[in-house]
């Protein structure tokens, strides 16, 4: 008994591990997950570690089905149809963070991922992106508070993006968030303590930028949000 | 002359050729896994807490906490506090290694899951690069525990690595969290 203890213990976190993916799956099925086999594969390499060595087939297995996916690396700015509201939509390895935000106080933050052509983004409070990315333009809808946006973007190089910044001044909780267009116009939202307000502009080269006296540097996004 | 010849050939680093072999599996398993696999960006949360990367940073903190729980009673076993050893001090190690290792399980699933091997800067690819060996190392310890026969220092090397694994994981992550955004749950 004593013996096996470890054993046991590198089981159940086995098994663990397995019933969280297993729910995950359930969770994200339909939601262009197209890798369950792979997922199998995954965590039956690690089982027989366990007891029997695995035969090499078996972690090759793992990888074949989603390696074609080529990760996407893109950058979609503009304007959303009918105006008055301007979104952005950073991809890195095929991780997309998007934002949409009026300038004034509206603003939502989501994330998700870009492949196949396809966007899928979640935000906070049910906010939802869905849409479709190819020949230099992301094409979509936005979800969020109840609304609803359509937008045909196109691709954006540096220095126009998107830019975040997260600071804590004076204990307040600093989020702000900045679209940069190609014509060099600036819009952005900051918000202290979950109080949305217009954003000064910032320094596109640096990311410096001033929020209630205080020096922030807004960063390109890149990838997951620190804070989701 | 003779017994000293059987002892020596008996305790040798050779049976931890296995463990090793298996312990480097299960880190390019997850490595290749974390990498080939399109990040979902959402994995299972756990109610109670404002997001799943707060779920992270508190699962971490508590495996992390567990991990120095660890070193003491390691060191108590291997009677650097003095000869009397309390007999509650193996059970403690065993049960608190144990709850660390599920506590990260949940945390690893989501990293993959979610967000897959990144490299983003270093502090991301510092971070997934320790992930994968954390899992590999604690294969390789919890496999060689049984073996008999092992060299004296094999526990000791195998558990510091796994110890320090685990808290660069921790500063990687949950400390970076608390320093950047904040203590929240």
């Amino acid at each position: 008994m004593k013996r096996n203890g470890p054993l046991i213990t590198l089981l159940a976190g086995l098994a663990l591990a397995a019933v969280l993916i297993t729910v995950n799956l359930s969770l994200t099925k339909g939601g262009g997950e197209p890798d369950p086999a792979g997922l199998g594969a995954a965590v039956a390499s690690a089982a027989p570690a366990a007891s029997t060595p695995p035969s090499p087939t078996v972690a090759a297995s793992a990888a074949a089905p989603d390696a074609p996916a080529e990760k996407v690396n893109a950058t979609w700015a503009g304007t959303v149809d009918g105006g008055g509201a301007t979104i952005a939509i950073a991809v890195t390895d095929g991780v997309a963070v998007a934002y949409l935000c009026d300038g004034k106080k509206a603003e939502v933050w989501l994330q998700g991922t870009a492949a196949d052509g396809k966007l899928a983004l979640t935000g906070k409070k049910g906010a939802t992106l869905t849409g479709t990315f190819g020949g230099g333009k992301a094409t979509g809808t936005v979800t969020a508070n109840g609304r609803k946006w359509t937008f045909t973007v196109k691709a954006v190089a540096k220095p126009s993006g998107l830019y975040r910044a997260t600071a804590t001044v004076r204990n307040a909780k600093v989020v702000g968030g900045w679209i940069v267009l190609p014509d060099g116009s600036q819009v952005g939202v900051v918000t202290v303590d979950d109080v949305p307000q217009p954003a000064p502009a910032i320094d596109p080269a640096t990311g410096a930028v001033t929020v209630d006296g205080a020096a922030l540097t807004a960063a390109p996004v890149t990838g997951v949000l620190a804070e989701n | 002359m003779s017994d000293e010849t059987t002892r020596r050939a008996r305790v040798s680093a050779a049976g931890l050729y296995v463990p090793l072999l298996l312990g480097a599996i299960v880190t390019v398993t997850l490595g290749v896994y974390g990498s080939v696999h399109t990040p979902t960006g959402i994995s299972v949360n756990v109610a109670g807490f404002s997001g799943p990367q707060t779920v992270k940073v508190w699962l971490a903190s508590g495996a992390a906490l567990l991990a120095l729980v660890q070193l003491v009673s390691a060191f108590a076993m291997w009677g650097k506090f003095g000869a009397n050893t309390p007999s509650w001090i193996g059970p403690l190690h065993r049960w608190s290694g144990r709850i660390a290792f599920l506590l990260t399980v949940p945390v690893a699933v989501h990293c993959l899951y979610a967000l897959g091997f990144a490299t983003y800067d270093t502090r991301t690819l510092a971070h997934s690069l320790l992930g994968c060996f954390f899992f590999g190392a604690f294969t390789v310890k919890m496999l060689s525990l049984p073996k008999r026969g092992l060299p004296g220092w094999t526990l000791p090397l195998l558990g510091g690595a796994v110890f320090t694994l685990l808290i660069g994981l921790w500063l990687t992550s949950s400390f970076w969290y608390f320093t950047t955004i904040g203590v929240r749950f």
